[in-house]
């Protein structure tokens, strides 16, 4: 109530200035006016005599009026105009300084927002849906497992069915690529299979038309669509007339009812969708999607009713699981195996900023920028205050009259604040507008073609509040040193402050030199700390793939799993149309060779399986588990994959042949740990003869860059068991593979118009994997090499200051037959103090620093001896560098004038 | 007028709101009448009156109305809100208590 009375009351005070002003002097002219009636009445005097002593009696009116204004809270609001305007006309005198510390700042803290706007969207940020707090996402506990997300779609049904403590409980497939084209080269839209209670449980609205609701959601069910806004906008310019047309999914034809609410993006941050369809329509690109008791592609959340606590929802779930578990067990599965899945029990956990592959990916390297960024600032605001240093040095006199006219202490200090709080905030701003743009880039670099990545990059308050704080800190930090510093001495020290020569002057610009040792120190982190991602990258980027990635160009003309039903041609009449297809393409001019297989190096599929050998000692059960590719000949030598012993599969493999293999040295060593394994069998749960080896290939990579290579066997495609069909092309060619994409296209069509088509590059196949490692190589290398710039302008600043300063000693020196070298080395000396403390004390806060690092590293330890010396010598060399240059300068002092301007 | 006592710090608050509770009135208003109420024998330093008005009326113990004076000028008069009615009772009181106190203690020590 008081509050709210006194900030009514500034308010009005800041609005309606000129009439509280007007306000306060008629009243004090009342006042004396009936104080001067008064007297005259009581006194007999004469009205000017009256007025005179009234006048007289009250004291000074402008004194009072200040108290006044001050009992208003006004005073305040003046001085702080007061500095604002004085600092903005200093600005003004300092153009150089200004425009240096703008930009500093403005790049500092625009980076620092762009990270933390990403950090904010990735980690923090709450779901943009009704009252996301009462979220869980449900997870299977299987007994001795860590907790799975994944469901099929019978248990997502007998949840459902069963469950008694959500309000609204719904599934989804994460978005997945469907093709918007109807044949030929693929138009990928990414596709959400929701369940009817989607929407309706998360509360969304529809921006035109309706959403889907639980009578879209039956088995045979109409093909019907939502199209996300920002689809609709692209896709159909945002005109009604969407509703009711008909867009073409994955080759099946789906009607658009509805558009859904601006900012909703899906549950997974990190992902969005163009376009939602009922779980049951997914039955019409595979039937398994509904059927199968083993496809486990669905997640859960739930909205807890009101008043349930978790533990009551876990208690309740714990006690429906054994009967959900049951109503969509498998019934051919090994006992063992099915005693597992019963035992298993439904988790809940809170889920208000829904899940994220992103968050689970990228959070830790998010933090790790943030901190990066973070010193980058830290410094940047140490060359900052150390140029304030300097400035408030040279207005140590202006300091000292405004003290000597009565200026407190606090009131100087808060002045200067004023100024430094200023330049930083303006400083914000134009960071922030760099930080909109920063943090998009950042988004870009992340995304890659086959992986988008979205990311809700609005404004909003907490990233300001962010950009605010980190000003006022900023402000507070440069300013705060160089004030408390000028403001607390002497005032006839400062009057007559010429450039003496006096002791006291001498030990000042020290202050600059410890600043200068920390910026050393935190470039010294930054430094091995971006050395380290960098090697990491280079060692992922030049390591021995066992295959050749260059000018390979990859077709993969497969329907996605989800959707294999779309394509009506079985199995063995497509590797006619692909071998067709193959012989095509390789009488193409330009093309060396033409391979199909079941996956690619470093691609999206894997085929795991054990196997069983007769050798004593050989790996069982999970240890036995070996990668494995289904391919054609001419496999290894498209990827340039030496065979070392035995031979490529040929035309005799075939489905009735001997069943025949290849495999990598690494199977080889583990389960014969023998170098020659030709000749050898092995065997596969799933068929009863054994498998000879034919040939042994080099290790190569399977899934991923930083995977250690796994054992793996390559079975003849013909031989390949059921789904296991070759049908992804390798093509390699003898120039940049690109340009033979309409080509391929042109014969894929004449040969058969059903085949759907996705074209990349081997190499690019490859640069996705390692989004990360760029990313963070990239950035780190970046903030890094800004660190030791910034703490070499640093240290350059503080020396040339320092060397001025010093002038009229080294004059001295120099007149009593001081040599050049003595006087550069005297200077060199501090510069070799404040460079050893620094690397000091960075290599003691690097060695606690790295371990943050650990999980980011590849192929080097993160007390790597060559990146620290590195760095070391690097930031020594550049620092000393710097140093030399005010040092020779220091030489060059001609010694009368230095004298004179005594 | 020859025993005029300084005013202990923080009384310029109470007498104000005592003054004003009896009428609205004017600063000059408010400064005759607590020269009255009070006998004379309190000095009250003229210009101090009016920080201690606004800051009153900041607080949003006093309300503001410009009118017209007795002696036919334009003049800007307090009187209390309930607020400030409020405030006047509970640091009544408060004075009361701890004038009680300081008399009952100051009387301890002549005995």
């Amino acid at each position: 109530m008081a509050l709210v009375s006194r900030v009514r009351s500034w308010w009005r005070g800041i609005r309606h200035r000129s009439d509280i002003e007007r306000g306060m002097s008629e009243e004090l002219q009342f006042h004396l006016a009936c104080r001067a009636q008064d007297l005259a009445e009581r006194r007999g005097l004469r009205p000017e005599d009256a007025m005179r002593l009234a006048r007289l009696e009250f004291g000074s009116l402008e004194k009072y009026k200040e108290e006044t204004r001050a009992s208003l809270g006004l005073a305040l609001v003046d001085q702080l105009h007061g500095d604002i305007r004085y600092a903005l006309r200093t600005f003004g005198r300092s153009k150089g300084f200004t425009a240096a510390a703008l930009i500093t700042l403005a790049l500092g803290i625009g980076a620092n927002t762009a990270i933390f706007s990403l950090v904010d969207a990735v980690m923090m940020r709450l779901l943009p849906v009704d009252k996301p707090q009462e979220l869980v996402q449900l997870r299977l506990q299987e007994p001795g497992a860590e907790p799975g997300g994944g469901f099929t779609n019978a248990l997502w049904e007998a949840i459902r069915n069963q469950q008694d403590v959500f309000s609204g409980v719904f599934a989804w497939s994460t978005p997945k690529p469907f093709d918007l084209g109807r044949g030929g080269i693929v138009q990928t839209v990414r596709g959400l299979m929701v369940s009817g209670s989607y929407f309706t449980t998360l509360g969304v609205e529809a921006a035109a038309g309706r959403l889907l609701t639980d009578d879209d959601d039956r088995r045979g069910c109409a093909p019907v669509a939502v199209l996300s806004y920002g689809f609709w906008r692209t896709h159909f310019a945002g005109t009604p007339g969407a509703l009711g047309s008909s867009i073409s999914l994955n080759r099946q034809t789906f009607v658009v009812i509805g558009v859904s609410a601006p900012r909703f993006f899906g549950v997974e941050v990190g992902k969005a969708f163009d376009v939602a369809i009922p779980l049951c329509a997914s039955a019409l690109f595979d039937k398994r999607n509904l059927d199968s008791r083993s496809r486990w592609w669905l997640s859960i959340m739930g909205r807890a009713k009101p008043g349930l606590t978790p533990e009551q929802i876990a208690g309740r779930l714990r006690v429906l699981s054994p009967s959900i578990m049951s109503a969509a067990a498998e019934p051919d599965r090994n006992s063992e195996r099915q005693g597992r899945f019963l035992r298993t029990v439904l988790i809940a956990s809170a889920a208000a900023q829904g899940p994220s592959e992103l968050r689970r990916v990228f959070g830790e390297p998010l933090i790790l920028l943030m901190t990066m960024v973070a010193f980058v600032l830290l410094i940047a605001c140490a060359n900052i205050a150390g140029l304030m240093l300097a400035r408030a040095r040279s207005r140590a006199k202006e300091i000292a009259i405004r003290t000597a006219l009565g200026a407190s202490r606090g009131r100087l200090i808060r002045q200067m604040l004023t100024e430094s709080v200023l330049v930083s905030a303006l400083g914000a701003g134009f960071g922030l507008l760099f930080a909109r743009w920063g943090a998009a880039l950042l988004l870009r670099e992340l995304a890659t073609a086959r992986n988008p990545v979205f990311v809700d990059l609005s404004l909003d308050w907490s990233v300001l509040a962010f950009a605010a704080a980190v000003a006022i800190l900023t402000g507070s930090l440069i300013g705060l040193v160089p004030a408390v510093r000028f403001t607390g001495m002497s005032l006839i020290a400062a009057m007559k402050s010429s450039q003496s020569a006096g002791t006291e002057r001498r030990s000042r610009p020290r202050a600059g030199s410890w600043i200068v040792a920390g910026q050393v120190a935190l470039s010294l982190v930054l430094l091995i700390g971006g050395g380290l991602l960098l090697r990491t990258f280079v060692t992922l980027l030049t390591l021995d793939m066992g295959f050749d990635r260059s000018n390979v160009l990859v077709v993969i003309a497969k329907a996605p799993w989800f959707a294999a039903d779309i394509v009506k041609t079985p199995p063995e009449q497509r590797s006619v149309v692909y071998d067709e297809i193959a012989s095509r393409v390789r009488a193409l001019p330009g093309v060396l060779s033409v391979a199909r297989a079941f996956t690619t190096p470093i691609g999206d599929d894997n085929w795991f399986t054990p196997i069983s050998v007769d050798t004593r000692g050989a790996p069982a059960g999970e240890d036995a588990s070996v990668s494995f590719n289904f391919v054609t000949p001419g496999y290894f030598t498209t990827l340039r994959t030496p065979l070392i012993a035995g031979r490529d599969f040929d035309a005799r493999d075939t489905k009735q042949s001997t069943p025949v293999a290849i495999v990598n040295q690494t199977l080889a060593r583990r389960f014969f740990s023998d170098a020659n394994v030709v000749g050898k069998y092995f065997r596969k749960p799933d068929r009863s003869t054994p498998i000879e080896i034919v040939g042994i290939v080099k290790d190569s990579k399977y899934e991923s860059v930083r995977e250690p290579i796994p054992p793996t066997a390559f079975l003849p495609a013909p031989q390949a068991p059921p789904r296991g069909e070759a049908e992804e092309f390798l093509v390699r060619t003898s120039t940049p593979s690109s340009a033979l994409i309409p080509a391929i296209q042109a014969i894929a069509t004449q040969v058969s118009a059903e085949v759907p088509l996705e074209f990349h590059t081997l190499a690019e196949q490859i640069d996705d994997d390692l989004v990360q490692e760029r990313l963070l190589a990239t950035l780190a290398g970046f903030f890094g090499a800004l660190a030791l710039l910034l703490a070499t302008i640093g240290l350059y600043g503080v020396l040339s200051y320092l060397v001025t300063h010093r002038q009229v000693e080294f004059g001295i020196r120099m007149a009593l037959g001081a040599t050049p070298g003595s006087i550069r080395r005297l200077v060199m000396r501090d510069v070799i103090v404040v460079v050893t403390a620094g690397v000091g004390a960075g290599l003691a806060a690097a060695s606690v620093a790295v371990a943050l690092l650990r999980s980011m590293l590849f192929g080097v330890e993160p007390r790597d001896a060559a990146t620290i010396v590195a760095a070391v010598c690097l930031l020594s060399a550049t620092a000393l560098a710097a140093g030399y240059l005010p040092a020779r300068r220091a030489t060059r002092v001609d010694p009368m004038l230095a004298l004179r301007s005594e | 007028m020859a025993h005029q006592a300084d005013l202990l710090p923080g009384t310029l608050d109470l007498l104000i709101l005592k003054a004003v509770s009896l009428g609205a009135q004017h600063g000059y208003g408010v400064l005759l009448r607590i020269e009255q109420i009070t006998g004379g024998a309190l000095a009250i330093e003229q210009g101090a009156l009016y920080p201690a008005l606004y800051r009153l009326e900041h607080q949003g113990l006093l309300d503001t109305k410009w009118g017209t004076s007795d002696n036919n000028r334009k003049a800007k008069f307090y009187s209390l809100t309930a607020a400030g009615r409020r405030r006047l009772k509970a640091e009544t009181e408060r004075w009361n208590r701890s004038a009680l106190a300081m008399n009952t203690a100051l009387r301890a020590q002549e005995g």
